[in-house]
This record gives C-alpha cells, sequence and structure tokens, in this order.
C-alpha cells in the first residue's frame, strides 16, 4: 500500500465524515432571533445605521391618493414609505422598491397567502408574517433582509423541493422558472431530504396545456385564474396535505378561451404550452414586441422567434388593452404561418393549374388586364389582416385607374365611414370597467373578442354589473340576461316598452355594445338608429361618459373605415371584371362572373386562391411593419420577427410595384412615405400607442328611414378559433375546434 | 495534372507590369486547358459549354482589369491559381462550380431583363428581394 492511496483513504473517510455531519446539519436558533423584543432593543442601543438611498418601485408601481387622509406610512427596511389604506405589507415594499420573492401572490388574481414564500419580519410581530396577505398597519417597520426573513425563505425553500423532481434539464418552464431563480437566490445550497419524492398523475387539460403534476408546487395560481379571470369552474384543488393535487374534478378538458394564460402565470413547469414543448429554450429566442390581428383587440404580443421560426407568442403588458393576458387564437395560431403559405407569384394557365412565374410576368400580365377593362369593372377588397399603409396604397391605385370600389370585407354593402363614432368602441375597452349596465345587441364576445369580454366579467365581477344580452342563445361566463333573438327586442327597448328601460335609465353609467356582425345586415341602418335612440333615452351619451360602442370583428377594420375603404356601388362585385382580393379570404366569390380576372395577393393559400388567376405571395403580419388600429380606435404597429417566406413582398410594396408596371406609378417608395399620405387622410393612424375618440356624437346623424326587417340576429364568428387564414390554416387551431367547441 | 499545378511555387514577384501582364495570360491559358477535365469531373456537359466556361474565367479576370499594381496582380494571379487547383483536384463539388461560375454571381435571380431601362430603383429594387 503506497503512501499515496493511504492519503486518499484518510481523504475519503474524512469527506465521509463531514457529509454526514452536514446530513445532520443542525437548524440553529440564534436567541437574538427568537425574540423580537431583543432584536429590537439591540439595534436601538448601537448608532442608527444611514439607511440606503431610496429604491425605484419594483417593475413601475405606483398608485395615486384619492383621499390624502388615506395614506399612511410605514418603513421598509428602515426607509420610510408613504402607501394607501388597504395596501398589503408586500405592495407597500414594491412601492419601496424591494422585491419580495413570492409564488402564489399574483397582482390580478384574489390572495391565497399558501406559498409561504413571502414571508418578511415585522417588528413587534411574534412571527415572520405573509406579506401578501398581511394588510400594512400605519408605523409598521417591515423588514425584508434580516436572517430570520432569510431563514424563513430558506425553509420554504426547501419544503417546496422536497417533493419538487429534479428535472429541470428537460423542464420546459428551465431559464424561465420562478422556482429556478428563487431556489437560486433565497434556497439552500444543500438538501436534506432522502426519502422518495412523490408523484402525482398528468391530467389532461386538452390540446393546449400540457401538464406535468409531479412539478406543481400548489400555488393555486391557475385555480384562482380559471375560476376569477376566464370564469370556468375547471380547475380545483383535491385532496389535503401531501396529497394536494391541482386537478379537473372529474375527466374534463379546460374549456375557456383564455386557457394559454395558465402557462405564463404558473410559476413553474406543472403547466406548459403543448405545442412548444421541447421546441426550443428561451434563451435561444428571439423577442420581438408587436400587436395581434387575429380579432380587433390589437392585443399587445410578443413574438418569440428563433432564425426564421416563429416559436411562440407571449403577451405583453398593455393595461388599457389585454393587461397582461391574450386569447388562445392569439398564443396558438403561430403555427398556421408556416403551413400553406404561398412562396412564389403564379399565374393559373390554361389548364387550371398554378404555374410559378417571376415577379415581372406576374406584374406585367396583372398590369396588362388591368389596363384593359373598364374603370368601373374594376373592384379591391382589403382582407381582414390588412395594414393601413398596404389599404392606402390599394385604394391610390384603385382610384388611379379611375374605379372607386374598393373596401374592406367584413364591413358590409354601404358602410358609414363618415361618422367615426358609429364604428368604433367610444368608451374604449379600459373605460368599460366603469359602466354599471351593459346591453349587447347583436354580439358574442366572448368569441369575437375575447379579451373584452374578459374586461366585462372583470366589470361584472368587481361591481355586480348588471348585463344583458339581445341576439342569438349564447353561453357566458358571467350572469347574462337574454332579453330576446331579433330587432324586435331593439325597438321595443327604443320605444320604452321593455323592462329592461328601467335598468339602462337608471344606470350611472350605461353601455351598449353592439357587435359588428350587423354591419352585413340590409337594415342596418335601421338597427343603428334604434340603438341611438336607446342611447338617448338612457342617456348614455354624456360629456363625461360615452357609453355607445361597437365591437369590430377584424383587425382592419377600423382602419379601412377611416381611411375611408367604401364601396362606391354595393352589387359592384356582380360587374366586376377585374377583382383585386389584397387577403380577402371571407368574400363570397360565387356571384363574380366567370371571365372576371381576380388577381389573390395575400400569404395564405386560403379559400379565395380557388378562384384567382394570378397569385402574388406577400407577407404574413409577422414579417412585416405595418399600422393596425383597434376596435377603441388606438393605432398601433407591428413589427417584423422573422423574415417572409420565399419569394414573398410586403403588401404595399406589391401594390406600388403593380403601380408603376401599369404606368400610374403611386407617389411613394418608402413606408414613411406611404404615412405621410396616410397623415392627409387619417393623420390618427400615425399616433401610435394613443386612442383617438371620435369627434361628434349621435346629434349628426340623419335620420333614417329605412324599414327594420325581423331576422333574428346571427352570430358573427361561427368558430372562434378559426377566423381568418392564418387560424385556419394552422393544425392547433384545427384540433381545439374539433375538442374544445360544444356541438 | 493536378500534381503539376500544386507542386507550382510561389514564383517570384513580377518586375514589371509587362510581366505580370504575361503572366496573367498564361494563367488563362492554362485555366483554359483545364475546361475539359473540370467538364469531366464536376459532370457539367448538360449544364454549361466550354466556351461559356472560357468566358466566364475571362470575365473573372477582367472584373480586376483596373489594377495597375505588379504586386496586386501577382497576389490576385496567386489566389486565382490557388482556386484552379481547387477545382482540378475535385476539391470542390459539383454545386460550388455551377453556383459561382455557371450561373454567376447573381445567384438564381434571373429575373434580370434589358426591358427595366425605364424603371425606377423601387421596382428595380422590388424585383430582387423584399429587403432592399
Amino acid at each position: 500500500m503506497g503512501l499515496g492511496l493511504l492519503a486518499s483513504r484518510t481523504l475519503k473517510t474524512s469527506r465521509i465524515l463531514s457529509s454526514q455531519y452536514s446530513r445532520f446539519r443542525p437548524i440553529v436558533t440564534k436567541p437574538g432571533l427568537q425574540s423580537p423584543d431583543a432584536s429590537a432593543a439591540a439595534p436601538a442601543t448601537q448608532p442608527e445605521p444611514t439607511p440606503p438611498p431610496p429604491k425605484k418601485p419594483v417593475g413601475g408601481a405606483r398608485f395615486h391618493f384619492t383621499n390624502p387622509d388615506d395614506a399612511l406610512e410605514v418603513f421598509v427596511d428602515g426607509f420610510p414609505v408613504k402607501i394607501p389604506k388597504g395596501m398589503t405589507v408586500l405592495q407597500a415594499c414594491e412601492i419601496a422598491g424591494v422585491d419580495i420573492p413570492r409564488f402564489c401572490y399574483h397582482s390580478r388574481l384574489s390572495i391565497a397567502g399558501n406559498c409561504r414564500m413571502c414571508l418578511v419580519e415585522v417588528e413587534k410581530s411574534p412571527k415572520p408574517v405573509a406579506s401578501c396577505a398581511m394588510p400594512a398597519l400605519p408605523g409598521m417597520k417591515i423588514k425584508t433582509d434580516t436572517p430570520l426573513a432569510k431563514k424563513a425563505r430558506e425553509g420554504v425553500m426547501e419544503f417546496l423541493l422536497m417533493n419538487h423532481p429534479l428535472d429541470c434539464p428537460i423542464c420546459d418552464q428551465g431559464g424561465e422558472c420562478d422556482l429556478q431563480d428563487q431556489s437560486m437566490a433565497f434556497g439552500s445550497d444543500r438538501g436534506r431530504f432522502t426519502e422518495m419524492k412523490r408523484s402525482v398523475v398528468d391530467k389532461n387539460l386538452g390540446p393546449l396545456v400540457k401538464t406535468v403534476m409531479t412539478r406543481c408546487i400548489q400555488c393555486t395560481r391557475c385555480v384562482r385564474f380559471a375560476t376569477e379571470v376566464a370564469g370556468v369552474q375547471d380547475l380545483g384543488m383535491l385532496g389535503r396535505g401531501s396529497g394536494e393535487e391541482i386537478g379537473t374534478y372529474v375527466e374534463k378538458l379546460m374549456t375557456s378561451e383564455l386557457s394559454g394564460n395558465v402557462i405564463d402565470i404558473c410559476p413553474v413547469g406543472a403547466l406548459t404550452s403543448k405545442p412548444f414543448a421541447f421546441k426550443a429554450r428561451n434563451w435561444e429566442l428571439k423577442g420581438t414586441e408587436t400587436i395581434d390581428v387575429t380579432d380587433a383587440v390589437g392585443s399587445n404580443i410578443r413574438i418569440d422567434s428563433r432564425g426564421p421560426e416563429v416559436m411562440r407568442i407571449l403577451p405583453r403588458l398593455n393595461e388599457d388593452i389585454n393587461e397582461e393576458w391574450i386569447s388562445d387564437k392569439t398564443r396558438f395560431c403561430y403555427d398556421g404561418l408556416k403551413r400553406q403559405r404561398l412562396n412564389d407569384p403564379m399565374i393559373r394557365d390554361a389548364n387550371g393549374r398554378f404555374k410559378a412565374v417571376s415577379w415581372r410576368d406576374a406584374l406585367a400580365v396583372v398590369a396588362e388586364v388591368a389596363l384593359q377593362v373598364k374603370p368601373e369593372e374594376i373592384v379591391g377588397i382589403a382582407g381582414k389582416l390588412s395594414d393601413a399603409e398596404s389599404m392606402m396604397a390599394l385604394k391610390d391605385l384603385l382610384n388611379n385607374m379611375g374605379s372607386n370600389n374598393v373596401w374592406c370585407e367584413g364591413t358590409g354593402t354601404s358602410p358609414n365611414a363618415d361618422l367615426r363614432y358609429r364604428y368604433l368602441m367610444n368608451s374604449s375597452i379600459a373605460g368599460l370597467e366603469k359602466a354599471d349596465v351593459f346591453l349587447l345587441v347583436g354580439t358574442q364576445p366572448r368569441v369575437e373578442a375575447a379579451m373584452v369580454n374578459a374586461r366585462i366579467r372583470k366589470t361584472v365581477r368587481a361591481s355586480n354589473a348588471k348585463v344583458a344580452y339581445i341576439g342569438p342563445p349564447t353561453e357566458f361566463n358571467y350572469d347574462c340576461q337574454h332579453l330576446g333573438t331579433g330587432p324586435q327586442t331593439l325597438i321595443e327597448i327604443a320605444e320604452g316598452r321593455h323592462s329592461f328601460c328601467s335598468a339602462i335609465s337608471n344606470a350611472k353609467n350605461p353601455a351598449i355594445i353592439v357587435g359588428a356582425g350587423l354591419f352585413e345586415r340590409d337594415d342596418k341602418d335601421a338597427i343603428f338608429a334604434a340603438v341611438e335612440a336607446i342611447a338617448k333615452n338612457g342617456n348614455v351619451i354624456r360629456p363625461d361618459w360615452n357609453g355607445f360602442n361597437v365591437l369590430l370583428l377584424n383587425a382592419a377594420q377600423a382602419a379601412a373605415l377611416d381611411l375611408g375603404l367604401v364601396p362606391e356601388s354595393s352589387n359592384s362585385i356582380e360587374s366586376a371584371k377585374f377583382l383585386y382580393l389584397m387577403g380577402a379570404d371571407d368574400v363570397n366569390l360565387d356571384k363574380v362572373p366567370a371571365d372576371a380576372f381576380v388577381v389573390y395577393q395575400g400569404h395564405h393559400g386560403d379559400q379565395s386562391v380557388y378562384r384567382a388567376n394570378v397569385i402574388l405571395p406577400s407577407a404574413a403580419f409577422s414579417e412585416k411593419e405595418g399600422t393596425y388600429e383597434n376596435t377603441e380606435g388606438c393605432s398601433q404597429q407591428t413589427l417584423p420577427a422573422v423574415p417572409t417566406v420565399g419569394d414573398a413582398r410586403d403588401d404595399w410594396k406589391i401594390i406600388r410595384a403593380l403601380s408603376e408596371v401599369a404606368g400610374i406609378r403611386l407617389p411613394y417608395d418608402t413606408l414613411g412615405a406611404i404615412r405621410s399620405r396616410m397623415r392627409t387622410v387619417a393623420p390618427n393612424l400615425l399616433n401610435t400607442d394613443e386612442i383617438e375618440p371620435a369627434a361628434f356624437g349621435p346629434s349628426l346623424s340623419l335620420d333614417c328611414s329605412q324599414k327594420i326587417s325581423s331576422t333574428p340576429f346571427k352570430a358573427a364568428v361561427e368558430n372562434f378559433y378559426m377566423t381568418d387564414s392564418i387560424t385556419r390554416a394552422s393544425k392547433i387551431m384545427a384540433q381545439c375546434s374539433a375538442m374544445l367547441l360544444k356541438k | 495534372m493536378a500534381f503539376t499545378l500544386r507542386s507550382v511555387k510561389v514564383p517570384p514577384n513580377s518586375a514589371s507590369l509587362e510581366e505580370a501582364r504575361s503572366r496573367v495570360f498564361d494563367f488563362f491559358r492554362q485555366a483554359c486547358r483545364s475546361i475539359p477535365t473540370i467538364m469531366d469531373i464536376y459532370n457539367l456537359d448538360d449544364v454549361v459549354t466550354k466556351s461559356e466556361l472560357r468566358s466566364s474565367i475571362s470575365s473573372e479576370i477582367r472584373k480586376n482589369s483596373h489594377v495597375t499594381n505588379p504586386k496586386v496582380i501577382d497576389l490576385l494571379l496567386f489566389k486565382g491559381m490557388e482556386e484552379l487547383n481547387n477545382i482540378v483536384e475535385h476539391a470542390k463539388q459539383r454545386h460550388h462550380i455551377i453556383g459561382q461560375y455557371v450561373l454567376g454571381r447573381q445567384g438564381l435571380a434571373q429575373d434580370l431583363d434589358t426591358k427595366d431601362e425605364g424603371t425606377s430603383d423601387f421596382l428595380k429594387n422590388f424585383y430582387k428581394s423584399n429587403y432592399l
């Protein structure tokens, strides 16, 4: 036996000894920590250390005092901070700029106080307190950085990690996991746990949310989100103690249009995105802050991409529009951006097959045909996903050709684009929270604009607002009174014969929401006149409150009406010889004459492509910079996250190039130039992220002599998950509509 | 063939522009002589003719026709010889040759047309790419 071997042996034994010792590491108790009086007295004798300079509030936390008497002063780590009455200790710490670790607390959900991670020390309190559930009291001395608080957090971490699997390398939350981060920051550097970890059966929540329930730390954020924000009673807590699990009580899928948000609020990897599972790590993704276009809300989103591929879509905080939630359609439609894409310009040959050609040839063919037909036989239709710039270019192009038959799909045959208040949500999405009575006319906000519906639900929960609707019987996720199915009920209310009139007139801030599906009706002017009569009788429009709202369906609608995309004649499509579809897929093309030449400019091979003679491939919303105006009149801009597919070009560039080939050159070469052209038509489109309120109230509206028909209102959206060319191409959306829609 | 080319040492610098010029012609001849081998080993008979390859070699040389410094010409010659060596030794693959010398530097964009004379820069850029 050599000397080296001996030495290594002694080393080994000593290591074993030390590790054994560390396994039975005693929990050190310091008498100074146990008796708060002693710890409070101790620093008093010493000279007071100078408090650190004030920190900035965490995450831009702010508040305003409605009443100066309500202010109270607390001390966070020795620094005085003024807060309004009713705030919790945790919120006070946030105002003071101290971030308290937490798992169960979420500012938009009710307080559970069950994770115990947010323990802080409060002077004269015998035990550390859970700061998320403790109201701040005047003169409270909160200490967030004391040995007691640190020890408490370390202990909580140890208990949480006791049953948490060590599968971070294969966990999709890895890199953005609260538990991971906080165990690095506050956890112990070793574990004392030697027994088996518990395991929990995974639950099937549907095609969107993947569950690994063993990872769950029972923070109950998802349960509270489902019951409070989403308004479905699908998730709950089962069992007690170590047998506690989250689950659906019976074998059931989570059928909410907001279910994807539980992925974001889950602090660990228990609920993750099923389509995103094992696809990418969050640190290899490039985030682009942009706007959603699948509905008219214009939710703020972040597109995470890797190279040329969109990997996932996450919400971005915008208190005025989507708060921090997005709908499932917004979140999971991205796989539609990879399917059914149009790559090359194509021309249909004599056999009816498409043949890929160069841009030069395609534009030459289109220009030649366009110049041969009569100006009044030229028709242009913008699609529901079009940006304002390309719609401006389309209108200019067709006007230069001598035609004025250009409109945006979904706005009906004779849209009223002169009175801006008639197509906007005048009380704004955030303003709906002030309303106390809602009358929904021919709209189903849950499928038409899920974020607006979440706002109404929030109002109903907060202030017990009354909601009633006229339209086909629908499911709502809040209490809702069904008044009738058709315009008859509307007239009864307008003439004051209905029992709901008193509810409107007694309300402080009544809100009427009219669905944009009514734009397609022939008697829409009469319906709007009836709604305006209700608004007038119920004093809905006042200088301080405008409760007359139109809920639009498509991202392009508001901007199209602002830019004046209004058809000259209502039956122009029947006599069209040259039809230019800019991404318009939901137009009924049956009436188009057989000899008409149809150009389809768009990014997906969707419904209209079957009729098209020429295809011009363009960029999807994730690939271009464009302006979109949402239903409340707030214009926002998208940014390109990924490069375009194949030989596709930006929409406005195609129209600009076509105009030059056709010999009627449009006078703009850059996005800046086309925006200054837009400024002359609709300057509000350039004031991004600002709501431009409608200028005139209904006093300007003309009397309507139209006869109201008795046809009941129809549902505007058949299938929430598939409404446009992107979502129709998406496999995930197809799975959702197969599994989650109620038949 | 390959080994004879490889054995060429770095030649002494050209003393004058005339010497450099004659070396360029020598290089061109040498390249032209290796064209049949290149056509053979890269199987180029059905995509290009010998004369097309010759003209693409000469156009590569003519690209540098503005150079008058003999030292620079020597360096360019060396690089050209290196490239020729690589090609003849089959150190490249077929698509390298096709991409570089058959289709030319324009890549696959065969969208060029003489009709473009009167068009604007916007339209020319539009035909090339979305990002110009």
